[in-house]
């Protein structure tokens, strides 16, 4: 693989700013009326982490399970993949983390748990609010046209902020942090880049 | 200002016009002053005009049905002003499909100089790509295939050579850019039996100078250049300054006329291929393969200049 080592990763970074937002505004037409699904999603995990019903943890990794599958082959295989050679390997990713939330969270029924310090679970919190509430509108905060607003559950981003801030919230085991991390760097890369 | 600058400039505007038209007429095409200039592939004596067309990250527009349009559009004027060789890669991302979109939307599948790349780590999987580029670009073979920087090149290379003697492909090339991998580069173009060669040069990337170019010559290969405005840090960093007045002289009235005539008065040159995806750039880009070229004194004198300003 001596070949990868003579790139830079703006060289795999082969579009514009325009065209990777525009991406996200199609992608919401194309997907309609998928967003209703996805914010009874978000609703469903807001209910289940401040309402903790007994079936609490299996709730959040269905919809977890869900959304990283879905981003995966939807957004990422299907749409990203059109202007990003690579995104057919960031698919891989999304797929092999919903095998690990279904792992931890279904099968093992670990999403149950909570973290005790009221300052970490105000500022997790806080930033659940904002993966889940805040997201969509970033597109039109910033400017840019409102239909390219990004979704938990739908777009990657609001989809891995919000996992992370459950996998705190849940006090999960470093495995399942990995390919968020990584995805966190891999999309900060690509916006700075365009 | 002389004489010479004063027609320089008409047939510039003369050209400007017709483009802006979206047309040439047979009358201007005709016109030897007005006509863009071409140099022969060695490997066969065809002429390519000096300016040819990049795809990378202009024409990776997605299934977006206006900016596939707007890429047509690009593509009308580069042909209306005498262009043909449009160059793309399957690392592009939806760039071929886009050029394919543009060459059916403007009838010219038959009618471009088709230069494409084989681009995988999977030495069985060239031909299959090549294939699916081609129904990309909805045209019935390629005139050139290149090996992208240089992957997995022996397989690649042998595979294009056998398309090449069963007529499914006209040229054989490799490329690369960034001055990535040149001495391997070099090794190759001494050993291979090559028709075209790419890489990155440009007025302030000058290494291909050394060795790339004369060995090209030497060889009898036909060159072409990518990246000759450092995918658009050049006129980024020359915008606010200014023209020289002596510009005129090799019939140049903007920076990156004045960026790709530098590189295509070399000698060695075949083809620059800048890319755009605006029709005003398209115009101002094919501008500089019309007029008077510069000879070595005015290449020295514009590194100078720029060197100066930059």
């Amino acid at each position: 693989m001596a070949n990868w080592a003579s790139y830079h990763i703006s060289d795999f970074i082969l579009f514009s700013e325009a065209v990777y937002y525009k991406q996200f505004e199609l992608y919401n037409q194309a997907i309609w009326p998928m967003q209703l699904v996805a914010i009874v999603f978000a609703l469903s995990v807001l209910y289940a982490i401040y309402k903790r019903p007994a079936w609490a943890g299996r709730l959040i990794a269905g919809v977890l399970v869900v959304s990283w599958l879905w981003v995966a082959a939807v957004f990422m295989y299907r749409w990203f993949y059109q202007i990003h050679v690579v995104a057919n390997g960031y698919a891989l990713g999304f797929i092999l983390q919903a095998g690990l939330i279904f792992w931890y969270g279904l099968i093992k029924n670990r999403f149950n748990q909570r973290l005790k310090n009221r300052f970490g679970m105000a500022l997790v919190s806080g930033f659940l609010l904002v993966a889940i509430l805040l997201y969509p509108f970033i597109a039109w905060l910033s400017g840019r046209s409102w239909l390219q607003f990004e979704m938990f559950a739908l777009a990657p981003d609001p989809t891995v902020l919000a996992t992370i801030t459950i996998l705190l919230l849940t006090k999960a085991p470093g495995v399942l942090y990995f390919i968020p991390a990584l995805w966190v760097l891999i999309s900060a890369v690509t916006i700075y880049a365009v | 200002m002389n004489n010479h600058h004063f027609r320089s400039r008409r047939r510039f505007l003369q050209l400007m016009a017709l483009g802006a038209g979206g047309f040439v007429s047979p009358g201007f095409a005709r016109d030897e002053r007005l006509a863009l200039l071409t140099r022969p592939v060695p490997s066969s004596g065809e002429r390519l005009p000096l300016i040819g067309l990049g795809s990378s990250r202009t024409f990776n527009v997605g299934s977006d049905p206006q900016a596939l349009d707007n890429v047509a559009e690009v593509m009308r004027y580069f042909f209306n002003a005498g262009g043909s060789v449009i160059d793309s890669s399957p690392m592009y991302g939806s760039a071929q499909p886009a050029i394919g979109y543009g060459l059916a939307k403007l009838k010219r599948t038959q009618n471009v100089f088709s230069a494409d790349k084989v681009w995988t780590w999977n030495a069985n999987e060239g031909h299959e790509q090549i294939e699916r580029s081609r129904q990309h670009w909805k045209v019935k073979t390629f005139d050139l295939m290149q090996v992208h920087n240089l992957v997995e090149w022996p397989s690649h290379l042998a595979t294009l050579q056998q398309m090449k003697k069963s007529g499914e492909i006209k040229y054989v090339g490799i490329t690369t850019s960034h001055g990535r991998r040149h001495d391997e580069f070099v090794d190759i173009m001494k050993t291979q039996p090559l028709d075209f060669v790419q890489f990155t040069y440009n007025i302030l990337d000058r290494e291909a100078e050394q060795v790339l170019l004369p060995l090209a010559r030497k060889k009898g290969i036909a060159v072409i250049i990518n990246r000759p405005f450092q995918r658009g840090d050049l006129i980024d960093a020359l915008e606010t300054k200014p023209l020289p007045a002596w510009a005129g002289d090799i019939d140049c009235y903007s920076w990156p006329q004045f960026l790709l005539k530098f590189i295509v008065s070399h000698p060695d040159v075949t083809c620059a291929i800048p890319a755009t995806s605006q029709v005003p750039h398209i115009k101002e880009n094919m501008a500089a393969g019309y007029g008077a070229l510069a000879n070595k004194a005015m290449r020295k004198r514009m590194i100078d200049y720029v060197e100066k300003v930059i």
